[in-house]
């Protein structure tokens, strides 16, 4: 009672420093401040919790008992990470992301071609990927080539969507204006088309940075070597060792979430002028 | 007569690029499954002449890629020929997947317009929410989704909702991410504009960002229900593989039925689109009223 | 929404009924997807031993993520069906699973091998790649390779172990030279793609000696001290034997009885009948009670895992006879 009693007071604590720091000055100190309280609420909340309702580890271990796993088993982690992230995501992402861009490049050209692949485009970014791991695993093996196949096929779609959207996205008048300056097709493209569909691709970039990690792990659970995160995931639950799954589920998390802040520097880099950036 | 033509004009194109397709489909499964024939063959000592190996790759009862036909066939056999309540129905299995989309999508959307309403009116939220909002992504929803069923029924909660629960954690994310981004689209002349009709700040919201938010809401709303299918799909993996499309695909994995997995996934892609066109027929007809479609 | 409705008026007529009759729920957790594995507890189900007995028992079929541990840990079921040795490795951290009875006097654990890939015996594992389960199923095979003095993490002389899905496509497509097979399951997917017994080596892990027990039925020790929960192990271990051997006695009848009840209608009544007749052989001699020498004999094999034994110590109350002693009287 008194670990849920002290959870209740810190949660209430937290906030207000942190509503008190928002509404302040903001400084590179606040913008990072924020989210870290937050995410330690998150944690004490958590870690309270499993303590005061005495929640079976195996069940839901508390974030000190995977903290310590965390920082016993670095060279475990190390080499899942590589596997699953370096070999299998990074690379379908590259992979997938820039067949997509190029492919929208050519369908916008092609009348023809965005009226017939479009909507097949739509069908297939439907087809639930956790069905075409195992097809994949079959046709790609059990090493990592399967795995970054199931990412190119799993962010291929999405990307693709937005950045067709995004070079529709320019305004009437301005392609009027590119007219009367009779700007050639590459021009036209450089120039306006791509600059507007800017902030569509790095959406689909951004959602895909997720989807990439996910389909690398996902594709795991249907065969793969002795090594990799979703393979340390699906094992060690059938061996209750949850603090392991747990510490290997942060590892995804600290990953996936550095791939995403990447992203967003880069976009914001890129989009400087679009007003979702200026706020 | 324009009718027809203009009919043509969009089933055209795509009918040609899916004869496209469906032709490399064939040649991939003779392909993809000669080797298994040869490798038979071989083992009966005989040889096979090339008619003989084609249409062996055509008929072989678990193919690493089935023959379209033969995909065609099973759905056929499992949609119209058997009765919707029976548990080999398709349709049957479509609906339980379908009935845990639907609600996942309802949940998921509304968590996500309400987390992207708090983040763009109130600082600490749009400070201390949205970076773990992503994070909550990066998180495999697979290695999840069992202990969010274990431990939801350790408090007794079963049947639809656990699985209705994955789909939202899915969904949520590309409609909060979308929204955030509409509802800050309008650009400073906008709320300049705003700003000198002394408009408050719930009227900038009614008036201004949440109209102007819709392109982009729309466009989340076509993500995010493909995604509900796939929590959905997911979490019916480790409900013990009992029913829903997902089942099906599990046990087909499992049983090697490579055309039971693509007849199950051929459906839930169709469900998919379905469900996004019918979302692009309500934006359409959304964005038309609004004076927003070019 | 409708059947929902319908469905909530209906449990809450049964609801109603079963109190009236006062008869106890039991759940039971199965190891893997509804198959003839489980045979002898649809047939107990459906013949109404359970009901019989003044039991309404659940039965929650597995899958390839489901830890029965876990599921009975969280309270989502009484009973579950689980392999020894990850049943005591789930004591070792700190689940207090006690095996009740044991249907299954012996292993139905086989290596499948081809013989193209060169594998005639153990011996030939040397520097091949074989397929294994994990989730908890891998115990029996790393005490074996232990066993051999082979090494499992890919180096020279060793072998390399390939984590297997939930099918045999590894060593139909000549990834792996092995497969991991039950006699009745696996083995017989080989078969139907094609490959024929001539063509394939097979090491029985009863053959070899370091065969492991598996589907027993555990439950949580402290139930155990509650006389009602006793009382309703009794009934139900006595309900599911009586089953089992119906199901042993009547294997066409029993596997039809598990098709009506596979949910995901992906089963073929020739493959189950054929996994029926096969377990039928696994189930024979054992009336349930837990033989004590092949208890020692796998904690035995799981203590010897040389640098990383799968439990560093032997159990104590692990097992119990009270539940058969009482049932088989």
């Amino acid at each position: 009672m008194i670990w849920i009693l002290f959870v209740l007071i810190f949660w209430g604590a937290m906030w207000a420093v942190n509503v008190r720091l928002a509404a302040g000055p903001q400084t590179q100190l606040t913008k990072i401040l924020v989210p870290t309280l937050f995410g330690i609420t998150l944690l004490v909340l958590w870690e309270g919790l499993v303590r005061g309702f005495s929640i079976s580890p195996i069940l839901l271990p508390p974030p000190s008992m995977i903290a310590q796993r965390f920082a016993t088993s670095l060279p475990i982690l190390w080499e899942d990470f590589v596997q699953t992230f370096i070999k299998g995501a990074l690379s379908g992402y590259f992979i997938g992301c820039s067949a997509a861009f190029l492919t929208a490049i050519a369908v916008d050209r092609s009348d023809f071609l965005k009226r017939g692949l479009l909507p097949i485009g739509n069908f297939v970014a439907a087809l639930p990927i956790i069905g075409m791991a195992p097809i994949l695993v079959m046709w790609f093996g059990f090493d990592w080539q399967s795995k970054a196949a199931v990412v190119v096929i799993m962010v291929f779609f999405p990307m693709l969507v937005n950045t067709v959207a995004g070079l529709n996205a320019k305004d009437k008048f301005q392609d009027d204006l590119m007219k009367t300056y009779a700007a050639s097709y590459w021009q036209n493209l450089l120039k306006l088309k791509l600059p507007a569909a800017m902030p569509f691709i790095f959406n689909g970039l951004k959602i895909c940075t997720t989807l990439a990690l996910i389909g690398a792990i996902v594709a795991e659970f249907f065969g793969s070597p002795i090594r990799g995160m979703g393979f340390r995931i699906s094992t060690e639950v059938g061996r209750l060792s949850l603090d392991m799954v747990w510490a290997e589920i942060t590892v995804a998390a600290l990953a996936g979430s550095a791939f995403y802040g990447t992203m967003a520097l880069i976009e914001k880099a890129v989009t400087f002028w679009h007003p979702s950036q200026r706020n | 007569m324009t009718r027809l033509a203009s009919f043509w004009h969009k089933a055209g194109p795509v009918l040609c690029i899916l004869l496209v397709l469906i032709a490399v489909w064939y040649g991939a499964a003779v392909a993809l499954n000669a080797a298994w024939a040869k490798d038979k063959a071989a083992r009966a000592g005989t040889e096979l002449t090339f008619s003989e190996l084609v249409s062996d790759t055509m008929s072989q009862e678990k193919p690493l890629l089935p023959a379209p036909h033969q995909v065609a066939q099973e759905i056929y056999k499992t949609t119209v020929l058997k009765k919707i309540t029976s548990k080999r129905s398709l349709i049957w299995h479509g609906w339980i997947t379908l009935s845990a989309t639907l609600l996942g999508f309802v949940f998921g959307t509304a968590l996500g317009v309400l987390l992207a309403v708090g983040i763009v009116h109130s600082r600490a939220m749009d400070m201390s929410v949205m970076p773990w909002v992503i994070t909550s992504q990066t998180i495999p929803i697979l290695a999840v989704a069992p202990m969010v069923i274990v431990v939801l029924n350790a408090v007794g909660v079963s049947g639809l909702l656990p699985k209705a629960i994955i789909s939202m954690y899915l969904s949520f994310f590309p409609v909060v991410v979308g929204m955030v981004k509409g509802l800050r689209a309008p650009d400073h002349m906008q709320l300049d504009q705003m700003r000198t009709w002394n408009a408050s700040n719930n009227t900038t919201f009614w008036k201004l960002r949440l109209p102007s938010s819709m392109p982009y809401f729309f466009a989340s709303l076509k993500i995010a229900i493909a995604a509900s299918l796939v929590g959905a799909i997911v979490g019916e993996l480790p409900t013990g593989a009992v029913a829903g499309l997902g089942a099906r695909l599990l046990a087909g994995s499992y049983y090697g039925q490579t055309i039971q997995i693509w007849s199950a996934l051929i459906c839930a892609a169709v469900l998919a689109a379905a469900l996004v066109a019918l979302i692009g027929v309500i934006e359409r007809a959304t964005l038309k009223r609004m004076g927003m479609q070019q | 929404m409708k059947n929902l409705i319908k469905g909530a008026i209906a449990s809450a007529f049964l609801f109603g009924a079963s109190a009236a009759q006062a008869a106890d729920d039991v759940t039971l957790q199965l190891k893997w997807v509804t198959q003839a594995q489980f045979a002898g507890y649809y047939v107990a189900l459906d013949k109404g031993f359970y009901e019989e007995e003044g039991l309404n028992v659940t039965i929650k079929p597995g899958g390839p993520d489901i830890a029965p541990a876990q599921v009975i840990a969280g309270g989502g079921a009484d009973v579950v069906l689980d392999w020894m040795p990850s049943a005591l490795a789930s004591r070792e951290k700190g689940l207090d699973l006690v095996n009740i009875a044991q249907p299954f006097k012996s292993s139905g654990m086989m290596l499948t091998c081809r013989k193209d890939a060169g594998v005639e015996t153990p011996a030939d594992f040397a520097d091949k790649t074989l397929g294994v389960w994990f989730f908890g199923n891998e115990y029996p095979f790393l005490s074996w390779m232990n066993k051999l003095g082979l090494k499992t993490d890919g180096s020279d002389g060793g072998v390399t172990v390939l984590k297997q899905g939930f099918n045999v496509d590894p060593i139909l497509q000549g990834q792996a030279a092995c497969v991991s097979t039950m006699t009745y399951n696996e083995y017989w997917q080989i078969i139907d793609a094609g490959l024929t017994p001539e063509e394939l080596v097979v090491f029985k892990y009863e053959d070899e000696g370091v065969s492991t027990l598996e589907d027993g039925m555990y439950v949580l020790g402290e139930n155990l001290k509650d006389e009602a929960f006793k009382d309703k192990m009794v009934r139900f271990v006595r309900a599911s034997m009586k089953g089992w051997k119906y199901a042993e006695e009547n294997p066409d009848e029993a596997a039809d009885i598990v098709l009506d009840n596979d949910a995901s209608g992906a089963q073929t009544e020739k493959h189950q009948r054929r996994m029926m007749s096969e377990v039928a052989k696994l189930t024979a001699g054992s009336n349930g009670a837990l033989d004590v020498a092949d208890y020692e004999r796998t904690v035995q094999s799981l203590l010897e895992g040389g640098s990383d034994p799968v439990i560093t110590k032997a159990p104590e109350g692990a097992w119990t006879h009270e539940i058969t002693d009482a049932a088989l009287n």
